[in-house]
């Protein structure tokens, strides 16, 4: 029962989202027949899981909600504002309810009577004024002549003209007629030519370009006539169609000519009397065509999404990287055993394996959309809140990321849509003041760029001042008055942690609270931060992210035995020294390109034995914003792909180890994170200075 | 013709036990805990962990952390030889349940034992630590240590010996 109620819980979950979705786009467009449609159609679901569920109360509300919704789709009433409004709060209370279905507590309980009592009154109050009101755009239906006579040599194109014929029946309510070339005798037909040629009278709601698209491949070398007759359903007019010869062989097909006398002949009256049925059937039409339309919707989704618990991807990425490893392991077994046959085999599976690894890579990836979907909401509720107006625009919903970093990123992005909203933009009355759109924009937008995926929030509020943020530092004691600082750098200090802004300068930027938490959290999904802004302008905070949690680009290095994985998007350069050239310096600097450089030994640092180090080592330059840091390893053994995997809460406290991933041969190679070695042997300098 | 006692016995709910060796002293561990057993392969040490955890090896694509038991319980370090094994086993651990390996020197068997004759541990001999261990099985002339896996390897622990060897080894950095 626990697991249906989560089941339930999921399902709902999911469609509130999708009615918010709807409702926001509803806003600002009420007349969209499709998303009033989705919001239906998301309602009548949840009505439907909610009494199979059993819980009643919920559905009984939905109810009432659907019929008003039924309404504005019948267009027998208009979304109005209030409508709207009403529907976000019923949401908010049936996610609530949805809980425990029952309603328990007494003060949810009355305030579900109150929206009952509410949204019953809404339903009154436009029921009474309902009227039928007649839709513009009647799509209105033309009568067509089509005529095709193919190629003789269309079958050696691999061409079958009735597939032709057939498609373009499709399209509406037909009449065909067949034609035979003319004298033609069976002893003369050669069987690989076509000699048949079609004649049709089409009725459709289209016009000419999909009657054209249906012979797009073989209009070059066919003779197709379109050709339009009327403007009407002539094929519905019996003064018409009863002038139409018989369809059998043998009768003469009508021509061109015929059926434009005929359909002139027809009388003005019946003319306009078939016009006017079209009207009044529209109605019916178009619930009709939602009613497809839903159970196509339907189908579809069943169709190309499943559901799948992140357990099991988790455990598919095992198993991938288990057989990716094996492979690695039967190559070289291969290579090692002069069987042409064994090779082929090892390079078959090589290829299957890779494939099979990017397709299981992509599984664990979701589009960021699925996030963002949720600032939608929460802008318009805290823009309300705060008397501001402001629009809110998302692009690049379609990026996806790993699962783990979306969900990672919901607090920090949060954060920052807050701070624009409060802080950045201004109030109605100052933005006209300053001669700005009333409206605020803030976008935010995400797109690929080389191995990363970056996340911008923008908007066009007052932007922060520079001068202030340096002032407050120097008065912080951040930073001292001498610092020759960049305008980057001045913007990176609202992200140290003892930049905490005062109220009389929250009045001119006000960001920095809390930012070097959220700096915190995209560092640890190793990802970076930066902001860049101009004074009544705006500002904009960009994110990078790494593409994925599970594979980075790595440089496999040797310590002794042990293998470590540096990523390479922290690695500067590379040089290759001899160990004496370190064991000179006692103040732990090595001089490299001219410069001189902290440096840690990794051997040293770790602890390892130090028996008999190799005469050659290598040394990694590590950079980030602030710091470079050479690190002295053994070799550098070359590029590598690491599939990462956590070396669990036991090794908690080693944090400069973020993972391990298995290499070729099944053995464990440990990937660093250059943040945390930089750190430390920042922490070691200061101890020792 | 069986004794009235083995007959008891029959009746009651038996349970299964692996034992294994370290040093000259027998150990067991509640079989249902017990997911495998393997092998010493490769082993990946890693820096600067405390000397009883071994370091972590590759359990078919899984990296498992790796325990040498014997250091945990105040014993030299394991030394390999052809009867180490590593007994993977499950705990819970803050409300996960985890799997590690543990280090042993030789897998025994496995005991079917009777609830009741499971003994409470002596409190005298407190060689090891009290809370470490569930029971004693009597077989034969040995006695049979029966652990408690989720108390012999919590992490407060591991943290708590972390923190100990960490001021350690800063008090010889500043000792040098």
């Amino acid at each position: 029962m626990e697991n249906l109620h989560n089941v339930y819980l999921e399902e709902v979950e999911d469609l509130f989202s999708r009615i918010e979705e709807s409702l926001l786009l509803l806003e600002k467009s009420p007349d969209d027949p499709a998303l009033i449609a989705e919001v239906f159609r998301s309602m009548h679901t949840l009505k439907g899981s909610s009494s199979m569920y059993g819980s009643n109360k919920v559905a009984d509300f939905v109810h009432n909600l659907e019929t008003i919704y039924d309404r504005v789709r019948g267009h027998e009433i208009d979304l109005t504002q209030p409508i709207i409004d009403a529907t976000f709060k019923s949401l908010d209370h049936l996610k609530k309810i949805v809980q425990s279905p029952d309603i328990p507590d007494p003060i949810d309980a009355k305030y579900h009577e109150k929206l009952t009592a509410d949204i019953l009154g809404l339903l009154d109050e436009y029921s009474g004024g309902a009227t039928i009101v007649k839709s513009e755009n009647t799509s209105r239906k033309s009568t067509y002549f089509v005529s095709f006579i193919p190629d003789k040599n269309i079958f050696a194109n691999g061409t079958n003209p009735l597939l032709l014929v057939d498609e373009l029946r499709d399209l509406g309510a037909s009449r065909v007629y067949t034609k035979i070339s003319k004298g033609l005798t069976s002893k003369e037909a050669d069987p690989k030519e076509c000699h048949t040629s079609w004649d049709f009278i089409l009725v459709t709601e289209e016009d000419e370009n999909p009657i054209k698209d249906v012979f797009i491949f073989v209009e070059d070398t066919s003779k197709i006539t379109i050709e339009k007759v009327a403007d009407v359903d002539l094929l519905s007019i019996s003064e018409f169609t009863s002038k139409l010869p018989s369809n059998d062989l043998n009768a003469k097909p009508p021509t061109l000519k015929e059926i434009k006398k005929w359909a002139s002949a027809i009388p003005k009256d019946i003319l306009e009397r078939v016009a006017e049925e079209v009207a009044l059937n529209e109605e019916v039409d178009d619930t009709d065509k939602d009613e497809k339309l839903q159970r196509s919707h339907t189908q579809e989704e069943a169709i190309t999404s499943i559901r799948v618990s992140s357990d099991k991807l988790d455990e598919l990425m095992n198993q991938v990287s288990e057989l990716v490893t094996t492979q690695a392991g039967l190559s070289l077994y291969a290579e090692n055993n002069f069987d042409p046959l064994l090779n082929a085999i090892a390079d078959n599976v090589e290829k299957l394996s890779r494939q099979l690894r990017d397709i299981a890579f992509e599984m664990t990836l979701i589009q960021i959309s699925n996030l963002f979907r949720r600032f939608n909401r929460v802008t318009r509720d805290i823009s309300t809140q705060l008397g501001k107006s402001v629009k809110f625009i998302t692009e690049g919903g379609d990026t996806e990321l790993d699962k783990k970093i979306i969900d990672s990123l919901a607090d920090p992005l949060m954060h920052l849509i807050r701070n624009s909203l409060d802080h950045g933009i201004e109030s109605r009355e100052e933005r006209i003041k300053l001669g700005k759109p009333e409206k605020g924009t803030i976008k935010l937008s995400s797109y690929y760029s080389g191995a990363k995926v970056y996340i911008q929030i923008e908007d066009d509020g007052r932007g922060i001042d520079a001068q202030k943020i340096r002032e407050k530092a120097i008065t912080n004691r951040l930073i001292s008055k001498d610092d020759d600082l960049t305008e980057k750098e001045i913007y990176d200090l609202i992200f140290m942690p003892g930049f905490s802004m005062a109220k009389e300068v929250t009045d001119i930027s006000g960001r920095g609270v809390g930012m070097d938490v959220v700096k915190k959290n995209i560092l640890d999904i190793r990802g970076d931060i930066s902001v860049e802004s101009k004074v009544g302008k705006g500002t904009k905070i960009i994110l990078g992210l790494p593409l994925t949690l599970s594979v980075i680009d790595g440089l496999l290095v040797k310590v002794e035995a042990t293998s470590f994985i540096v990523p390479l998007v922290d690695i500067k350069k590379c040089f290759e020294i001899k160990r004496e050239e370190l064991s000179n310096d006692f103040n732990e600097l090595i001089t490299l390109e001219d410069e001189k450089i902290p440096y840690l030994d990794l051997r040293k640092e770790f602890l390892i034995k130090d028996d008999n180090p190799p005469e050659k080592a290598s040394i990694i330059l590590l950079e980030n914003e602030e710091n470079k840091i050479a690190v002295c390893v053994d070799s550098i053994v070359g590029e590598y792909q690491a599939v990462l995997k956590p070396v669990g809460k036991y090794y908690r406290n080693q944090e400069f180890v973020s993972g391990a991933t298995i290499l070729g041969d099944g053995s464990i190679a440990l990937v660093l994170d250059a943040y945390k070695i930089i750190a430390r042997k920042i922490v070691k300098q200061k101890k020792s200075a | 013709m069986r004794s009235i006692e083995e007959q008891e016995h029959e009746n009651e709910a038996m349970e299964s036990y692996l034992s294994f060796k370290l040093d000259d002293e027998f150990f067991a561990v509640d079989v249902k805990k017990v997911i495998e057993i393997l092998e010493v392969p490769g082993i990946t040490s890693i820096p600067l962990s405390p000397d009883y955890m071994a370091g972590v090896i590759n359990l078919r694509g899984k990296v498992l952390p790796l325990i040498d038991t014997k250091v945990k319980f105040g014993l030299d370090p394991i030394e390999f030889t052809v009867d180490t094994c590593i007994v993977v086993i499950e705990i819970e651990v803050e409300g996960e349940v985890l799997q590690i390996g543990t280090l042993v020197d030789a897998v025994l068997e496995v005991l079917e034992v009777p609830q009741s004759s499971i003994q409470p541990s002596p409190s005298i001999e407190a060689k090891y630590r009290l809370d470490f261990i569930r029971g004693m099985i009597r077989r034969e002339e040995d006695f049979i240590m029966l652990l408690n896996l989720d108390e012999v390897f919590s992490i407060q622990d591991v943290m708590y010996m972390q923190e100990a060897n960490e001021t350690m080894s800063s008090e010889e950095l500043t000792e040098k």
